[in-house]
């Protein structure tokens, strides 16, 4: 072979091999004009079957119901990736067609233009409007409404009523106060029981049941400055907690699933979390589970009677996707399918509740963990539109978790801890 | 290979690495560069606020904590790193009986991933499930407990223990492989003069095996700086920050705050300081001779580009 053609053959393949090597920049529509028309549901679990496995039975049902029609398939990542890929494909116009977004992070979403306004889906399905009774107006900003709630969640502490007997506590009510829960502390402590499991390695939005506190200190009251009297007070009394030793030594090296484990394994008599956990609950602690909102304060005009019961994070659709007239019908097939009384059955079936509520749904006997939430908001109680930490901006929402276990590891005092939610929002 | 040497064939060898090199190092720099000046969510577009962000750096209590816990995970990996690599590397270059085991059993925690290294190092340092603070529990010395991580005192410095017991295996190979391209007679000829151990060190290896120092410096002040799975699998950065490094702190507030701007901004000051070390490493330390004989091949170069200008000249 002649140099010159050797030439030739070198630069066509250098050339081959740079063209392969941008070959995965580009991207593929998996909607074909001649089968069924696919949509991407992005999810912030990295393994729906196991991780989230109501929504997966939820997907698969509807699946199979509109076989050779329409079908969903998941973009599954775990939390944080889930978010910073959904910011990547924002940018590069990949995003999938449905996707669950943390509630700080969907109003910037609704103001770029990137999701759509489903008012008007609400407007053309008016039974789905009602079932879900208020709780999308959580993700309404006036002018749109950018998201539908992902689940209802209910938020407190899971408590271990064999721990509660073997110390010789009584059962917390919705009436307990927070005296009579810093007594409770102190006697489990003294039976040498861990009263409070947390953690907050990677996980320091494993904060819910304080949710609750900041809501019975008027947080839906607060106008622009986070550290007021009312919240100082809100603090003290986690730090009161922290000083009677209501939490395990390992809130800086346990992550929430660390924690978690330890309350199922009944190595805690308290575990904050949500509805999300019953089935975990009922499958390790049975009978042995149940659950409180967490206590009252004395010291507060802000009402008490305050139930946790609200919208999970949202989940939205892709404007783009909007626009073609064939993933749209898919689209709001798929909508119509998770709001409606199916899979609300489903979902109850699975433990989660769902964000609709239909008349002849309900738990069984051996549900113990969510007959016992049943239970609680059984008096009817006023809940928030949203969770304190889901009102805020990812900065400020960084800041407030930041805040509570700064608090709780007693690296901060309560006012400090407010201090640096300020300068989080003012920045 | 005479045609290899053409200008322009360099040039079409060198510009597949110069364009991806341009693409996915250069690029990325400029544009983080660029997104430190502004506010960005990461959606929309960024506004420009100037030198916002770098002023709310400097009274950013937690930025200069990341710094603090950069430096001193710095200075103690250096320190220990540097000496002890090449005294390990020293004694396994000797024929000693199991050195070929210890040079495997050294090496190994190269080849483990990081954020292996980290779960291994939680149940080591972790202060109530760890096996130090066991140990010291079982033989009744428990005021020699501490928090080793986890606490706001003791884990930079533990961590920097992890990385040293991570790196030294691949810094002792790279001291080896320049023992090894030693030249026999220099060693043979200093012990006929009669130098002794620590002589045939101090006088004839270190200098001889400058190049490979400056290239172990460099890799330890890169790789500190780089320092993140390590941090995230025994900390997460925490309590409350207190153990975050600047990398970490620059990917909190990047992705878990959505602040863009200020990540970018930590991210630039972080390249900063990383290139700082690395220019004063290589002005007070670097291998002045390689650099006299770079000089000295350039200026070469050039008298014979000038001398074969000239005889062109003359030619025509």
């Amino acid at each position: 072979m002649k140099t010159s053609v050797k030439k030739i053959v070198a630069i066509i393949a250098a050339m081959a091999m740079t063209l392969c090597l941008f070959a995965g920049c580009g991207s593929s529509d998996s909607a074909s004009s001649d089968g069924p028309v696919t949509i991407k549901f992005g999810i912030h679990v990295a393994n729906p079957a196991e991780q989230e496995p109501v929504t997966n039975q939820i997907v698969t049902d509807f699946n199979a119901a509109n076989d050779g029609q329409y079908t969903v398939e998941f973009e599954a990542a775990d939390t944080e990736t889930h978010s910073k890929n959904m910011k990547l494909e924002a940018e590069d116009g990949t995003l999938p067609d449905i996707f669950w977004i943390d509630a700080s992070e969907a109003p910037e979403y609704a103001e770029a233009g990137i999701i759509a306004d489903l008012s008007g889906y609400l407007a053309d399905n008016a039974d789905i409007d009602e079932a879900l009774n208020g709780m999308e107006n959580a993700f309404n900003n006036g002018d749109m409404q950018y998201g539908l709630p992902y689940q209802c969640n209910v938020q407190g502490f899971y408590y271990n009523k064999a721990l509660f007997d073997k110390a010789g506590v009584d059962y917390p009510t919705n009436a307990t106060t927070q005296d009579e829960f810093m007594e409770m502390v102190n006697k489990l402590n003294a039976a040498g029981i861990t009263p409070i499991s947390i953690g907050s390695k990677n996980s320091a939005f494993a904060m819910w049941p304080f949710n609750e506190y900041l809501t019975r200190y008027g947080w839906d009251n607060l106008e622009g400055t986070y550290n007021t009297p009312e919240m100082v007070k809100c603090f003290e009394k986690i730090a009161a907690l922290t000083e009677a030793k209501a939490f395990n030594d390992t809130v800086a090296t346990s992550e929430y699933f660390d924690a978690k484990q330890a309350f199922l394994d009944g190595n805690a008599a308290m575990f904050g979390s949500g509805q999300w956990d019953c089935g975990a609950c009922d499958e390790a602690l049975g009978e042995n589970v149940a659950f409180w909102w967490g206590p009252q304060f004395t010291d507060t005009d802000a009402p008490q009677e305050m139930a946790m019961k609200v919208p999970s994070a949202p989940i939205v659709v892709n404007a783009a996707s909007m626009e073609d007239p064939a993933k749209a019908a898919a689209i709001t097939a798929f909508l119509n399918y998770y709001y409606g009384p199916e899979a609300a059955a489903t979902s109850f079936a699975g433990s989660i509740f769902p964000a609709t509520n239909y008349a002849d749904v309900a738990a069984t006997e051996t549900q113990y963990a969510m007959n016992s939430m049943i239970e609680a908001l059984g008096d009817g109680w006023q809940s928030p539109t949203a969770a304190p930490d889901q009102t805020l901006s990812p900065a400020v929402q960084e800041a407030l978790y930041d805040a509570i276990f700064g608090v709780i590891q007693g690296n901060y005092s309560p006012a400090d801890a407010l201090d640096k939610m300020d300068a989080a929002a003012a920045n | 290979m005479y045609w290899l040497s053409k200008t322009r064939y360099k040039i079409g060898l060198l510009l597949p690495s110069f364009c991806i090199y341009t693409v996915f190092i250069l690029l990325p720099i400029a544009m983080a560069v660029r997104y430190s000046f502004t506010k960005y969510s990461g959606l929309g577009k960024p506004q420009f606020t100037g030198l916002q962000n770098y002023v709310r750096m400097f009274q950013d209590d937690l930025f200069w904590s990341s710094f603090k816990n950069t430096m001193i995970m710095f200075v103690l990996a250096f320190v220990l790193l540097l000496v002890l690599s090449f005294a390990i590397a020293l004694l396994l270059n000797k024929k000693l009986k199991g050195s070929d085991l210890s040079k495997a059993l050294i090496f190994s925690p190269a080849i483990i991933a990081p954020i292996i290294v980290g779960i291994i190092w939680v149940y080591i340092l972790d202060p109530n499930v760890g096996i130090i603070n066991g140990i010291l529990d079982a033989i009744g010395a428990e005021g020699l407990k501490h928090q080793w991580i986890g606490g706001a005192t003791l884990t930079p410095y533990s961590l920097a223990i992890v990385y040293f017991w991570q790196q030294l295996g691949y810094l002792v190979t790279i001291f080896i492989a320049g023992l090894k391209m030693l030249p026999e007679e220099v060693m043979e000829a200093a012990i006929i003069d009669g130098a002794n151990e620590w002589q045939k060190v101090t006088r004839i290896i270190i200098p001889m095996m400058k190049s490979n120092i400056s290239t172990v410096a460099i890799l330890i002040i890169t790789g500190v700086f780089k320092i993140f799975e390590i941090v995230q699998q025994t900390t997460g950065g925490g309590p409350n920050h207190l153990s975050e490094t600047l990398v970490t702190y620059s990917y909190t507030m990047t992705f878990d705050s959505g602040d863009y701007g200020y990540g970018m901004s930590l991210a630039t000051v972080t390249f900063i300081v990383s290139l700082i070390i690395v220019g004063i490493y290589s002005a007070f330390f670097g291998d002045k001779e390689e650099k006299k004989e770079a000089k000295a091949r350039r200026k070469l170069a050039k008298e014979a580009k000038a001398a074969k200008k000239a005889a062109k000249g003359g030619a025509a």
